[in-house]
């Protein structure tokens, strides 16, 4: 995965360059750790907590590792630029409501499966377009990049606690998503 | 509408959400649009197979009354600004609003320029987002270009590289006057009852200071890439002007005492489509002047002018129906604030001909004017010795009952309305969002472009493009409006035969 996936739509934009994608938007940030773990969702929607409820388990089980940093995040769109850049590996734990699945499925896809950029959508950007947009300018972006989403029951109502479905479903979640990170974590000792 | 037809729509609407449950859908995981909230579109056509009605149906988000009863009303601007994403800012000043109405007591005087600041700050950001990467693709990239074009990356693949670096930073800075205050742009915690929780340190002002100045560049800067790319191309300009994209309807904005602009404070005004004033009155009165009209086929509801009542999805002179946003809030007022913007705002009439401007794409431009509004009002704020006083917040002592506040959030007029016990705690809670005050112009600006795309049977290549441009220019912020949520929102059209039979369903890759 390189910047070609970003630049690709633009050969039919030919007058257009870029001058300069290789310098970076700020001055160089402090090293971060290797492994982000970013738990999305919101917080008073039901199952829509999941990806945080899960981020919040992984952030206590991981404090004070090196090599892994667990965030969870409310933010959306441009928000996340600034928590994915820097970081070597990107693992997000999101909800999802495909209609397909059992609630509480844990669907997993990496990079080459989201959609980069896929069209105009009326409110926000993807994970995919972030990175897209962060290696279009030049910044540093995770080079593996893995997304597990729980299938939800209900993401549309008001409320604080999880659905049956997807609270029995949050340790299988919690140990796929620790064995992702340890693998990846461990590998950097190697790399 | 008669119970027969009112039967037939529910049933076609019940068997179309079927389908849609049904259909096997090739969904790509897209995790920050995971809520799959989908727009649909119902298209009833009549026996020559034009188009007889048109229906934009949207979500339903549950429970957010019963989740509010019996909470304390000082968690109301969390608990309303976790509700989405979009404009949390906007939600925490209109209930922070209410709770000072509902505690009577008045914010001191740096407290209430501090929540000025930051709501600025918060409308320049919104409106930077929403021109360069939610609304902007349709006109900076083009609305012609193919859609994996259309979005932030396109924007930046025309405006420069530089340019998009300029984007990006200008708006991260502006979030750090909000997060100074408020501890996370997502979810600010800064309005108390009386004022808000923190003050603005002196050694601080030099760097927002800076920023700024650096923001009414970037405003004027934004003003002039929009005159550059959309209003140097004719058939922007066209589209912009067209029939499609218009309607005669009435405008609702905040206006101060001179009726100039104001986002965070002041009465409503409202005007009529030849620009006359209709009414003008404050946030306590709002159940006189506004009232809320139910249609069976949609979840949202439809606010209208109570002195001139509900006449239907109808414009005109005397009709009830009024928009808001950036093109109402321009028509509503006498002018901008602050000179640069009024200097924009002069340009803009002049140039779509005079007062009031209907054109609803022509929102995009509004919106960049008030960009600069909101740019020179913190520059005027942050050089106001006051801004640094610690004296920002005044305790309430009166027994609670019920409170209103409202905003201009960046969408439009936002109301909160709280009833409490004595206790202070939430017995009563309801919101007028922005949409849904748009709700009825965007209803009909979608069924304008549906009946223009469909004639005797035959759908026109790009409808949902075009209806979706339509709505679009109100940044239609569908999760308060119905109370769901928004996120990557696929467009679904069902089209039924004057059997009220569904004849073909389109959907948007």
């Amino acid at each position: 995965m390189s910047a070609a996936v970003a630049s690709e739509p633009f050969v039919s934009n030919a007058p257009v360059s870029f001058p300069g994608a290789e310098e970076s938007l700020e001055a160089p940030a402090p090293r971060k750790p290797a492994v982000l773990v970013l738990g999305l969702g919101n917080d008073i929607l039901t199952d829509d907590a999941v990806g945080l409820v899960a981020a919040s388990q992984l952030r206590n089980r991981f404090t004070g590792h090196p090599d892994i940093a667990v965030i969870e995040s409310q933010e959306l769109g441009l928000g996340l630029l600034d928590q994915i850049v820097g970081h070597r590996d990107l693992v997000v734990i999101d909800s999802v409501q495909t209609g397909r699945v059992p609630a509480g499925h844990l669907h997993e896809v990496d990079e080459t499966h989201i959609n980069t950029l896929p069209g105009m959508s009326p409110h926000f950007l993807g994970v995919g377009e972030i990175l897209a947009l962060g290696r279009l300018m030049g910044q540093p972006m995770p080079e593996r990049v893995c997304l597990f989403a729980v299938e939800a029951e209900d993401s549309h109502t008001l409320g604080t606690e999880l659905s049956d479905s997807v609270a029995l479903a949050l340790p299988g979640v919690v140990a796929r998503v620790t064995a992702r990170i340890t693998e990846w974590s461990e590998g950097s000792a190697t790399i | 509408m008669d119970k027969a037809t009112q039967d037939a729509f529910n049933t076609g609407n019940a068997l179309a959400n079927a389908a849609y449950q049904s259909k096997k859908r090739n969904v790509t995981i897209d995790p920050v649009t995971r809520l799959e909230g989908h727009g649909k579109i119902d298209i009833y056509l009549d026996d020559k197979g034009d188009v007889e009605r048109a229906y934009f149906q949207v979500p339903e988000l549950r429970g957010f009354e019963v989740f509010s009863l019996g909470r304390p009303a000082e968690d109301m601007p969390q608990i309303t600004s976790r509700i989405c994403g979009v404009c949390p800012t906007a939600h925490h000043m209109a209930a922070t609003k209410a709770l000072d109405d509902l505690y009577k007591v008045e914010p001191t005087s740096a407290g209430r320029k501090i929540r000025e600041l930051v709501y600025n700050a918060f409308t320049l950001e919104d409106h930077a987002l929403h021109v360069f990467v939610l609304g902007g693709p349709d006109f900076i990239v083009g609305p012609e270009a193919p859609p994996e074009l259309r979005n932030i990356v396109g924007v930046i693949g025309k405006v420069g590289l530089e340019a998009g670096r300029k984007v990006i930073s200008m708006r991260r800075r502006v979030r750090e006057i909000i997060s100074y205050f408020g501890g996370k742009v997502v979810h600010p915690v800064l309005g108390l009852p009386g004022g808000v929780s923190k003050a603005l340190k002196k050694e601080d002002l030099p760097k927002f200071q800076q920023l700024a100045t650096d923001g009414v560049e970037f405003a004027e800067w934004t003003l002039q890439i929009f005159k550059d790319i959309v209003l140097k191309n004719p058939d922007y300009v066209k589209m912009i002007l067209s029939d499609t994209y218009t309607h005669k309807t009435c405008y609702m904005g905040m206006v101060d005492e001179q009726n100039k602009v104001n986002f965070y404070d002041g009465k409503l005004r409202v005007v009529d489509c030849d620009g006359k004033e209709v009414c003008k009155f404050t946030a306590q009165q709002y159940r006189e002047f506004v009232s809320e009209h139910v249609e069976p086929w949609s979840y949202m509801k439809f606010t209208f002018l109570k002195q001139r009542g509900w006449k239907g999805f109808v414009e005109g002179p005397d009709t009830g129906i009024y928009g808001v946003g950036p093109l109402a809030r321009l028509n509503a007022a006498d002018g901008m604030a602050t000179p640069k913007a009024q200097a924009a705002c002069e340009e803009y009439f002049k140039t779509l001909g005079g007062k009031p401007v209907h054109h609803t794409l022509a929102t995009h431009w509004a919106r960049v004017v008030e960009m600069i509004q909101a740019a020179e009002r913190i520059e005027q704020l942050l050089n106001d010795p006051e801004i640094t006083s610690p004296d920002v917040r005044r305790a309430p002592t009166s027994v609670p009952k019920e409170g209103m506040g409202v905003v201009e959030a960046p969408r439009g007029t936002l109301f909160h309305h709280y009833q409490t016990d004595e206790r202070g705690c939430i017995t009563m809670a309801n919101m007028v969002v922005a949409t849904g005050n748009n709700a009825a112009r965007i209803a009909m600006s979608v069924e304008r472009a549906a009946k223009g795309l469909i004639k005797e049977g035959h759908v026109t290549e790009g409808l949902l493009n075009k209806v979706e441009m339509a709505f679009r220019a109100y940044d239609p912020c569908l999760g308060c409006a119905t109370h769901a949520l928004p996120g990557h929102m696929p467009l679904m059209a069902h089209i039924y035969d004057h059997r009220r039979q569904l004849v073909q369903v389109l959907e948007q890759s």
